[in-house]
């Protein structure tokens, strides 16, 4: 199984370290991970602000990048997510599907491809999860609150099997952060108030970290908490699953 | 202008036929005890709620739970308590003052707690509204699981008109406090039989 | 103003966010709590999805098999091709049966026509009964929710204005009193009114008949003491057959407000004995949305403001900031299809979570919608040059791995080493609230060369 490691622009630059942690975590699970050192974007921040036809030329590049791989795996649900749903502005060839087809979510990736949980780690700290929207209501790693379905959830199967790891319950289990893209700068006010809702109720249920699968919505709230002086740290899930403190 | 131009614009404009669903019962069907469900629902929607007892006769418990009442429609054959005598040519403005209608329900639908009345039941058809308090006698016979069973039962019904009735007319629209009582009648009993 | 800017001075206070985002959540666990105990309910929501997909797909049958079935019922149809044409027709029937006062139940349909200001305008007194639409009105306000229209009125507020319209006493907000001081000022109203306006919820084709839900009672109270009832819908209000109310109003009061069923679900099918009943059928716009693939199956729409109780937005923004008749995320996606331009900040007005899609009891893909709208909205309406601009060359750089790897260390350079005050400029909307992500001194592609050599 050949995989390609698919670090979504903003991690590459702004946060190697969960970039690091995606790629040990996948080593440690003896799978053989490449790293396209062209790629770029998937576009999503075009899409997302009405220019999805200015960004026909990075879904392309994605897919040259990731083509000849098994499985494209990346540490960002919105990110897989607008490969999945939104390359559908490209001509379906038998590569896009392919990339299509084969794009994963870290967290799915190792609990569904994998068929692992347990995955050795340790982190003695309560933690709050994040469930970040295009991954819970788009990729469908978890049952949402608004569906009568049955309860699941893909990062907490993960966190659960984390030696030390309490995972602690939200008063609201999957309100979206305010982050949006290019709404956290065009909406700066609901944003920033959205943003500022979600901490306090890690807040209050007891939080000492905030994780989730997507680094967007934490770059946002880690933001606020940055500015606030807030006694919350915030950490990617790859993080919280690569440690053995 | 109207008619043939939004027909021949709907006409242009439609996707091609999407077939109609069919409605699958067995998606919905439960193994619940109907009676206890409709009498829980009743009161979840404000109802109140009086099972006759044996020795009980309706006039005189409706009696008891309304006893200031004096402007009194009853459209429940056999019934004493009437002191207002209405007919199909009641003009509904003189219902104003009414304190109680008594009307008879055709059946409840447990899901709700809601009764099924319609025009057969009462002469005036703004009488179950104006009145200040309703009084639906129900037989416990004739209780369904949901709506989609009430639906079958209305299926062959003389249509002029009809409704669902779930507790009293309500409201919340004043920073979203329930309050019992808004421009229909103030209370709703179901007495049971 | 757009809607970000009208959402900021919601803002200012927010203390009052806050009690709107918790009141408006409030009725989203009612719904979710109403929504376990249906057994089923997915599959009821798939159920209402298909049949709104068949009625639309033929629609033009429909409308007419009800009209031959209305008529033959003795209901007077009409049709209107737009708001004017609307109003019109009510005013000519209004006329005809001399009629001074009028009292109205709740009818989005009716805002969307403004029909109380062209009626008020020829003489013709219009009271709005429902008492969430009576606060807004006598404030010479809008709805702010389509469920609950005066959901952004304090109770003080509503105390206030009681006291100076309806001579009440000062109570505190008490809404006990206050209500029943309502009934008491709307009962007089029904009693002298000549005619009735309602919506209408549901019409059913094969029986001609027509279905009417509140829970206050005052569709009823209105329709049944006049001489002439007027009934308005946008022709999606078909379905095509009563068994199918079965499945809506299963999920309309449940998604709405919790409740299991409205406390009045009238089924209107023949006019009282001596009484006039009229349905006027409006397009308004809708056949036209009715045309866009992508957005057709907005008009699958029951109005139960499911959507707007979970969108964070919504609930954040309050109804007014979208400037539009229907509020929240439906109203962003049918508004556009009525005036671009004016409503071109809508689509924009959301994270696209997806909540919305999530809730809706007719599964419109709300968010997707949004999605699409936003495409359009860049392509046909002047967009801000800065804003262009930047995102276009950005396009150019991520399809460029050179330009892509200049302008990330560039980003980097500048975060590390610009002086704080001019980061936080200004012009840099993300750090008015919140900090910038501390930057490392290598970023994941130099960590990479240097650690993993063989690979890549």
């Amino acid at each position: 199984m050949k995989v390609g490691l698919f670090i979504p622009c903003y991690i590459n630059q702004l946060y190697p370290q969960v970039a690091i942690a995606t790629l040990e975590l996948l080593e440690k699970l003896n799978v053989d991970v490449y790293y396209p050192s062209t790629q770029t974007c998937c576009g999503q921040p075009l899409g997302n602000s009405g220019y999805e036809d200015d960004s026909k030329g990075a879904c392309q590049l994605f897919v040259e990048n990731f083509k000849e791989y098994d499985y494209i795996v990346g540490p960002s649900g919105s990110c897989i997510y607008h490969v999945k749903k939104h390359f559908d502005i490209l001509e379906q060839t038998e590569d896009v599907i392919k990339v299509r087809n084969n794009a994963y979510e870290l967290c799915e990736f190792i609990v569904k491809i994998l068929g692992k949980t347990d995955l050795g780690a340790k982190f003695p700290y309560k933690v709050g999860l994040h469930k970040s929207c295009h991954g819970l209501r788009g990729l469908n790693l978890g049952s949402c609150s608004e569906k009568m379905d049955e309860h699941f959830s893909t990062e907490e199967e993960l966190l659960n099997a984390v030696e030390g790891l309490e995972l602690m319950s939200l008063n609201r289990k999957d309100e979206c952060c305010g982050f949006g893209g290019t709404f956290s700068v065009f909406e700066e006010a609901i944003s920033v108030k959205m943003g500022k809702d979600r901490i306090q109720d890690h807040l209050d249920s007891g939080v000492e970290v905030i994780t989730g699968a997507d680094h967007s919505c934490l770059m946002h709230m880690e933001g606020l908490i940055n500015r606030d002086n807030k006694p919350l740290k915030v950490m990617h899930i790859a993080e919280i699953l690569n440690s053995s403190i | 202008m109207g008619r043939e131009s939004i027909l021949k614009s709907i006409k242009s404009n439609k996707p091609e036929l999407v077939e109609l669903p069919e409605i699958d019962l067995n998606l919905f069907a439960e193994e619940i005890d109907i009676l206890e469900a409709f009498k829980s629902n009743v009161k979840l929607v404000g109802g109140k709620l009086k099972e006759l007892g044996d020795n009980e006769d309706i006039d005189s418990v409706i009696r008891e739970l309304y006893p200031k009442a004096e402007r009194i429609v009853s459209q429940l054959p056999g019934s004493n308590l009437r002191t207002v005598l209405i007919t199909k040519e009641t003009e509904p403005h003189s219902l104003e003052k009414i304190d109680l209608a008594i009307i008879k329900g055709e059946f409840g639908v447990a899901e709700n707690g809601s009764v099924w009345v319609s025009e057969n039941q009462f002469s005036v058809r703004v009488l179950p509204f104006i009145t200040n308090d309703l009084v639906i006698v129900l037989s416990k016979k004739d209780l369904c699981l949901h709506m989609h069973e009430a639906y079958k039962k209305i299926a062959n019904r003389d249509r002029n008109f009809g409704l669902f009735i779930s507790g009293p007319s309500k409201t919340a629209d004043i920073e979203q406090c329930l309050v019992i009582g808004a421009q229909g009648a103030m209370s709703l009993t179901i007495v049971l039989i | 103003m757009s809607h970000s800017e009208k959402a900021e001075i919601f803002n200012k206070n927010e203390a009052k966010v806050n009690w709107h985002d918790k009141a408006l959540w409030f009725v989203r666990e009612k719904r979710d709590t109403a929504a376990h105990k249906v057994k089923g309910w997915e599959e009821l929501r798939n159920l209402a999805s298909g049949i709104k997909a068949n009625v639309l797909s033929n629609l033009d049958e429909y409308l007419i098999e009800f009209e031959e079935n209305a008529q033959k019922n003795g209901i007077k149809v009409h049709w209107a091709s737009d708001a004017e044409e609307h109003n019109t027709i009510i005013h000519k029937i209004l006329e005809d049966n001399k009629v001074e006062k009028v009292v109205k139940s709740k009818s989005m349909l009716t805002e969307e026509c403004h029909l109380n200001p062209f009626l008020e305008d020829r003489g013709i007194e219009v009271i709005d009964t429902d008492l969430g639409e009576r606060i807004v009105q006598l404030a010479k306000e809008t709805p702010s929710h389509i469920v609950l229209p005066a959901i952004h009125k304090t109770k003080e507020e509503v105390d206030t204005l009681f006291q100076e319209h309806l001579g009440t006493k000062p109570s505190n907000g008490n809404p006990e009193y206050l209500t029943n001081e309502a009934r008491k000022h709307l009962r007089d109203k029904f009693l002298k009114a000549d005619a009735a306006i309602t919506g209408v919820n549901f019409a059913i084709a094969e029986t001609g008949g027509i279905v009417v839900c509140t829970n206050e009672g005052n569709a009823d109270m209105g329709a049944h003491l006049v001489k002439t009832h007027i009934a308005c819908m946008g022709i999606e209000k078909i379905i095509p057959n009563e068994e199918h109310l079965g499945v809506f109003l299963r999920l309309l009061a449940r998604s709405a407000t919790g409740q299991p069923i409205t406390t009045y679900s009238s089924h209107f099918n023949k006019p009282a004995e001596g009484k006039e009943m009229h349905i006027v059928i409006v397009d308004n716009g809708r056949t036209e949305q009715l045309s866009r693939k992508e957005f057709r199956s907005s008009l699958h729409c029951i109005r139960c403001g499911a959507c707007m109780n979970t969108c964070p937005i919504y609930r954040r923004s309050g109804g007014h900031s979208y400037d539009a008749t229907i509020p929240g995320p439906i109203g962003s996606i049918l508004s556009p299809g009525k005036d671009l331009t004016k409503h071109s900040s809508l689509p924009f007005a959301s994270t696209l979570c997806g909540s919305c899609s999530n809730v809706c009891p007719v599964k419109i893909n709300i968010h997707e919608q949004l999605y699409a709208w936003r495409q359009i909205v860049t392509k046909e309406v002047k967009q801000p040059v800065v804003k262009k601009t930047i995102l276009k060359i950005t396009g150019v750089a991520l399809s460029n791995r050179l330009l892509f790897n200049i302008a990330g260390k560039s980003a980097r350079f500048m975060l590390k080493y610009a002086p704080r005050f001019m980061v936080y400029s200004k012009l840099n909307v993300w750090g008015k609230a919140r900090e910038l992500p501390e930057i490392k001194n290598q970023n994941f592609d130099d960590w990479y060369k240097v650690k993993r050599k063989n690979n890549g």
